[in-house]
């Protein structure tokens, strides 16, 4: 396996569309780094690039340490496994696996070898006489995976490989893939549109918006740190709250407002480079599962809680989901505008009239024995550390 | 009793619209089913009869003649000869209409600018009458006024004098340019449409594989592409053997009866010779014969579909 280094990468297309721009990113050998991001942002053209199956417009790529920017897909030595998972129809499982070592002029008994090798590490050895259109969802993966395993080469590509398939059979895959990119050590790069997929199986997640690379950095690093409100809002799920806030300065202490409401900063909360933002407008960033019912924190401080009305509640039987109305205006930035129109463009209609309405829907991941119920007014407790700011203009965090 | 006298009126309407309730499903299908019987089942049924009897405009009556009929058709030289012709005509046009028409297709598969436009003109052969083919070709080759000699000529900057329909190997030529003309567009096609639906994801695949374009179209266009392709070659196989337009335009079966197809051959037979008895008998033969290699090419080309 080998290194991959994407330099000043540039994609513009035919009709004068960028999709990528001046991307720059370091695989680490046996590493496995997802692209993320909304549909548009370039992970797919990035990846494509990389593959060879579009030209670059500007920027190299490294495989190991021959650039491979003027090489066809074939004298790359790299592997990809598609979407639709691209297996030929018209061959058998054992010859789908084989084709690449027969291009490569391997003996019969090395190609034979080599197959039954792959089968057997992907559980494929009762399919090989198939054709793929006898195989389930789930076995054709496997098959995509075996031609790409069988020809060990110097990195795997993904493009969102999993989704075709359904819920469950994706959780399962996501395991699978893990398992064999740990066991091989195979270099990989994983485009996705999901991030609970970008976060487990990332060594190291690149999150890109607009063809541009907004952070990378380890799955945690990029739940604990988002760089900006782009990030922050598209990991995690449900997304973190937004609202549009102030910082203020009370007996000593930071503390933040919006609507009628404030919040005391914690220590683990108040850095320095906050102090510049008193007296501004910010943007206050909360994440479901930093928020609780105060009725279940009875010893919560009362300067960590605020009010709202609860509008949904939705029961998962291990804790509740409640969609509840604070008194503040929502902010609407250009990064929170993308995040709701990557969900539908209803969402951003929806945000556009609580807007006008001067009210923020905030959704608390609540423990399960919670009372709150729709129409009722619920008092909310945000846990220590649950506070991100950032910037209101350019939306970028507040750190140090 | 008048009241008796209107019930009974209304009884009576009642039988008759349930009656036409109940059988108005026939009534609707029984025009379609007269026509069927006028124009398919009787003339099958009455051509039976033609088959096994003297049918000639110069003999009178029908005396009964047996099998006779069909023999004359099998000893005779020129059906056997006509058969010959009509498969190696059939075989060759559908060979060259398939390989232009491959390399048509292939050609515009791709979106480019024009395409859009190109893409009806090719098509525009298929939908003339093959006779109208026929006559503009003829118009085109025939010496003296065809402007096919001259051009070669003009081209090679010495005399040419083909005899383009009366002579032997020209004949056959200008009847395979003429059908092949008309129904390359058809393969193209068919063709066109089997290669659009080839995923652009399985030649990504194959090239990331280490195809070179020559494999990738060896190993994955044709193998993809063959059960379209031998649809196609199935439907046009067929319809070339019943070939008769083009000839009866072009070169009258001649020189001498070195292009008599089948069809041409039955034709004369029944219409320039009038002995319409063993002209229906040699096209009760020749459309079982068609059948029988119908139903073979059916079977056995379509076998790898089905695998």
């Amino acid at each position: 396996m080998a290194q991959v280094t994407i330099e000043h990468l540039g994609k513009t297309f035919s009709e004068g569309t960028e999709a990528v721009r001046d991307l720059s990113l370091e695989i680490g050998d046996g590493e496995l780094v997802v692209l993320v991001g909304p549909s548009g942002c370039g992970k797919t053209t990035t990846l494509r690039m990389v593959a060879g199956l579009e030209e670059t417009t500007s920027g190299t790529i490294t495989i190991g340490d021959r650039v491979v920017n003027h090489l066809p897909p074939r004298e790359r030595d790299i592997a990809m496994v598609f979407q639709n998972y691209a297996l030929y129809p018209h061959k058998t499982v054992y010859e789908n696996l084989a084709f690449p070592l027969k291009l490569r002029r391997l003996s019969k008994p090395e190609i034979d070898d080599r197959v039954r090798r792959s089968a057997r590490l992907l559980g494929l050895e009762d399919l090989l006489g198939r054709k793929p259109r006898q195989l389930s969802g789930g076995q054709r993966q496997r098959v995509a995976m075996g031609r790409a395993i069988v020809r060990e080469p110097q990195a795997f590509l993904m493009d969102e490989p999993l989704s075709n398939l359904d819920a469950k059979l994706r959780t399962q895959m996501r395991a699978e893939i893990h398992r064999l990119q740990r066991e091989l050590q195979a270099t990989t790069i994983y485009v996705t549109h999901d991030q609970v997929e970008a976060m487990t199986l990332g060594d190291r997640v690149a999150l890109l918006r607009k063809g541009e690379l907004q952070q990378m950095a380890t799955p945690q690093e990029l739940y604990d740190k988002p760089t900006n409100v782009f990030v922050a809002g598209f990991i995690g799920s449900p997304a973190m709250n937004f609202v549009g806030a102030e910082l203020g300065r009370r007996d000593g202490h930071l503390e933040v407002t919006f609507g009628q409401q404030s919040l005391r900063l914690h220590e683990s909360e108040a850095r320095p480079g906050l102090e510049a933002y008193i007296g501004r407008r910010c943007v206050l960033g909360i994440r479901p599962e930093h928020l609780e019912d105060a009725a279940l924190e009875s010893g919560a401080p009362a300067d960590r809680r605020f009010r709202g009305k609860v509008e949904v509640r939705e029961g998962l039987g291990s804790e509740v989901v409640v969609h509840f109305q604070v008194e503040a205006p929502p902010t609407l930035t250009e990064d929170v505008r993308e995040l709701a129109l990557d969900v539908d463009a209803a969402a951003l209609a929806d945000l556009e009239r609580e807007q006008q309405l001067h009210e923020t829907v905030f959704v608390g991941r609540f423990g399960a024995s919670t009372k709150a119920a729709e129409g009722d007014a619920v008092e909310v407790v945000a846990e220590h550390g649950a506070l991100h700011f950032f910037d209101a203009e350019s939306g970028r965090r507040i750190s140090l | 009793m008048a009241l008796g006298a209107d019930a009974t009126r209304r009884r009576l309407s009642q039988t008759a619209s349930s009656w036409v309730d109940r059988h108005f499903r026939w009534l609707l299908v029984s025009p379609a089913v007269v026509l069927i019987l006028a124009l398919t089942i009787f003339p099958l049924g009455y051509a039976i009869w033609v088959a096994f009897v003297t049918y000639d405009f110069n003999i009178p009556g029908h005396a009964w003649r047996g099998i006779d009929n069909f023999k004359e058709v099998v000893t005779d030289p020129n059906a056997r000869k006509a058969i010959a012709t009509t498969a190696w005509l059939a075989t060759a046009a559908v060979a060259i209409e398939l390989v232009i028409g491959l390399l048509l297709a292939l050609a515009m598969v791709r979106p480019f600018r024009g395409r859009r436009w190109l893409i009806p003109i090719f098509l525009l052969p298929l939908f003339m009458s093959p006779v109208i083919v026929g006559q503009f070709w003829a118009l085109l080759l025939t010496e003296p006024f065809g402007p096919t000699n001259w051009l070669l000529g003009a081209i090679s900057g010495s005399d040419v004098n083909i005899r383009w329909t009366t002579q032997t190997p020209w004949a056959y030529f200008s009847i395979l340019l003429a059908d092949a003309w008309q129904w390359t567009p058809f393969m193209f096609v068919i063709l066109l449409a089997g290669l659009s639906a080839i995923p652009d994801d399985l030649y990504s695949a194959a090239d990331l594989d280490g195809a070179r374009p020559r494999q990738a179209f060896f190993f994955v266009t044709l193998p993809l592409l063959l059960p379209v392709m031998l649809v196609a070659v199935a439907f046009r196989v067929i319809d070339a053997a019943k070939i008769f337009d083009v000839i009866y335009v072009l070169t009258k079966g001649g020189p001498g009866t070195d292009t008599y197809t089948a069809s041409y051959y039955l034709y004369e037979q029944g219409f320039q010779l009038f002995h319409l008895g063993r002209g229906t008998a040699g096209a009760w033969m020749f459309m079982i014969l068609l059948s029988v290699v119908s139903y073979w090419l059916v079977r056995r080309l379509l076998k790898p579909v089905e695998a």
